[in-house]
């Protein structure tokens, strides 16, 4: 491995393969560009989402451990691109810190597949990846087409967050890394009155009424600060917020659109990449702002 | 790295930013500043009888304990539902890098003056998921020579749950509460969810269809009342258990409970969520609408819809770790079953036994 690189396993979760396969591209070459390896976990597999702790917790504890387990065998941080997973995961590292039956139970059933959680492994979420991993002063030696004059409003979601004690690379209760990441891009960074409001994704199948509610809810506050675009730290509230955006504005009669896009993205327009390459042609909100 | 002891007093002079209304002769609310000498331990409640006793006597809120027991002061902190008498003012202040707080009510619920809040609609909805034990008569013994006991493992599924205060913190930052007026709130679902694990309870399923009626499927599982919960009763994991026991005690036709078993089902057959046709899963035939906009969108793109996911390398193992789950969880009630006190009579306990037996 080059050693001048940082090197991570990479969860892919369920937004960078299947139909979303042309993003699990797009990340690599962002992170690629900031001298970061990402080392795909093969074995990996679904976190559930936190659903399946509705049928079973049990299930979601060995899962997630054996997920953890498997980047502990190839000696690297897991890096995980999506909030949800990121929440589950970190969720089952507490529980199995805190729950020694827990922990007995699931390394008896994680043995069959010769593996083991020790919990010795790091964890990390893209975002931290960038802002401090990999860090503000390298991401601002790579910008090479600022984002200047650009009024962007940074949304968070709800699975960074809360609870407050699975990450410690900031305070829960007043995070910033994604403005801090987005000042460097060199765009404005403009405050607005959801930002702790949840983007409804995960009702969309068992409740679409509420969760359309929920998404229009969240882009009325960001609409009404006049903004140009929107940039969500979490690949799920980017769905929700885009594709979801219409029809959610549809139903709660109102009239207007605002482009969203994934971080990530956004930081690979900033370090060069072009608008094809960052997958701007996928969204469902055109994204018609000058980048 | 733990931050090393510093036993120096502060004292810094704050500004406190406290909302005021008063209905009967505002027209809207309002926000008054105060200014008060502040140092190192004094609560949000402290600075507010200060400001009460030598600045504004007018000044209405709710208080009694001072130790985290009662939950009558909860108020916002610069918009972060607390209890008063728990939260300092100077870490506050650090923590938001401002040399200002600022002190709101309760949200969600009626204002009645300043920082006082009607908690009554929160608590009748509460009272309709029916918050008491109905005696299970094949559990409770017959004679009162025998304690009705339950084991340590039995308790630890709902003893965190135990802890709530009715302070309502969390219903004031529920996301679902700000959207859905019918939504019963986290704490009145975890209430729900604390009775009818308990095993010596009867009343699980007219409290699941109420639950079902009062918003069990309307949470989105967004995590921030675990966040507010003074006392750390996790109320979103409480209401995930909530719904695997309605689940299993037969409430199968729901969307949520349809999305619940489809997950379940695909991890173990692909190691991921079969997403083309869960809309079709979920909702039936008015899921074949999200297909067809789904499968419209990757053409645009040049790619061909297909409506089963693919397999996943890692898929195999994890049908091993379902099937050795089922395994260990039927051991486990077999064995607590024969460790209860008077268990020739008494019946197996349901939500146990049949686990994810539908998988």
């Amino acid at each position: 491995m080059n050693s001048d690189k940082l090197h991570y396993a990479f969860y892919r979760g369920c937004c960078f393969q299947g139909a979303d396969i042309h993003w699990l591209e797009i990340v690599k070459e962002v992170m690629g560009l900031l001298d970061v390896e990402l080392h795909v976990l093969e074995q990996g597999v679904c976190c559930g989402s936190g659903v399946i702790e509705e049928r079973s917790e049990l299930t979601s504890l060995a899962i997630n451990a054996r997920n953890m387990a498997l980047a502990e065998k190839m000696g690297l941080p897991l890096f995980i691109p999506c909030a949800t997973c990121y929440n589950v995961i970190a969720n089952c590292r507490k529980v199995m810190a805190e729950d020694r039956e827990s922990f007995r139970l699931v390394n008896e059933i994680l043995k069959e597949e010769d593996l083991e959680y020790e919990g010795t492994g790091q964890l990390t979420y893209i975002l931290w990846a960038i802002a401090v991993d990999v860090g503000l002063e390298k991401l601002a030696e790579r910008v090479v087409t600022p984002l200047t004059g650009l009024r962007v409003a940074a949304y968070y979601g709800c699975h960074l967050r809360n609870p407050p004690d699975i990450q410690d690379y900031e305070p829960a209760d007043h995070l910033t890394s994604l403005e801090n990441i987005l000042r460097v891009l060199g765009a404005d960074v403009v405050d607005y009155g959801t930002k702790k409001e949840c983007c409804g994704f995960h009702l969309t199948w068992p409740n679409r009424e509420q969760s359309m509610k929920m998404t229009s809810n969240v882009l009325c506050g960001i609409h009404r600060q006049g903004v140009d675009l929107i940039v969500t730290a979490c690949p799920l509230c980017y769905k929700s917020l885009d594709a979801g955006q219409p029809r959610a504005l549809a139903a709660t009669g109102h009239d207007f659109l605002v482009p969203v896009v994934f971080f990530s993205d956004l930081v690979g327009l900033a370090c060069g990449m072009s608008r094809e390459r960052a997958g701007l042609d996928w969204h469902v909100v055109p994204v018609n702002v000058r980048l | 790295m733990a931050t090393p002891l510093n036993i120096e007093r502060q004292k810094v002079e704050a500004n406190i930013r406290v909302h005021r209304f008063n209905p009967e002769h505002d027209r809207a609310p309002y926000f008054d500043v105060f200014k008060v000498e502040v140092e190192t331990g004094m609560t949000v409640l402290e600075v507010l009888q200060v400001i009460k006793e030598t600045q504004d006597s007018t000044l209405t809120f709710r208080a009694s304990c001072r130790s985290s027991i009662c939950g009558s002061c909860a108020v916002r902190i610069n918009e972060k539902p607390v209890l008063a008498c728990s939260t300092q003012v100077i870490p506050t202040l650090v923590a938001f890098w401002k040399s200002s707080i600022t002190v709101s009510p309760l949200k969600g619920l009626p204002n009645i003056r300043d920082l006082v809040v009607d908690i009554d609609p929160a608590l009748e909805k509460l009272s309709r998921l029916h918050p008491y034990l109905m005696e299970n008569k094949e559990w409770i013994p017959e004679t009162l020579e025998h304690e009705s006991l339950m084991s340590r493992e039995e308790l630890k599924t709902f003893d965190r749950n135990t802890d709530c205060i009715l302070c309502a913190c969390c219903f004031s930052t529920c996301s679902a509460v700000s959207v859905d007026p019918g939504y019963a709130g986290p704490f009145s679902l975890a209430k729900a969810y604390r009775f009818s694990a308990d095993p010596r309870d009867s009343f699980k399923r007219p409290r699941m269809q109420a639950a079902q009626d009062y918003g069990l499927w309307s949470c989105a599982q967004c995590r921030k009342c675990i966040t507010v919960c003074p006392k750390d009763t996790r109320p979103a994991v409480a209401i995930q258990r909530l719904r695997k026991i309605s689940i299993d005690d037969g409430i199968h036709n729901t969307p949520g409970s349809r999305r619940a078993k489809a997950y379940m089902n695909d991890v173990a057959k692909f190691g991921q969520v079969n997403k083309p046709i869960l809309p079709v899963v979920v909702n039936g035939p008015k899921g074949w609408a999200a297909v067809e906009a789904e499968e419209g969108y990757l053409r645009k793109h040049g790619l061909t819809h297909s409506l089963q996911a693919p397999r996943l390398p890692g898929q195999p193992h994890v049908a091993r770790i379902c099937q050795r789950v089922r395994e260990l969880t039927q051991n486990m009630t077999k064995k607590r079953t024969a460790l209860r006190p008077s268990n020739e009579e008494s019946k197996p306990h349901r939500a146990e036994e049949e686990g994810i037996r539908d998988e």
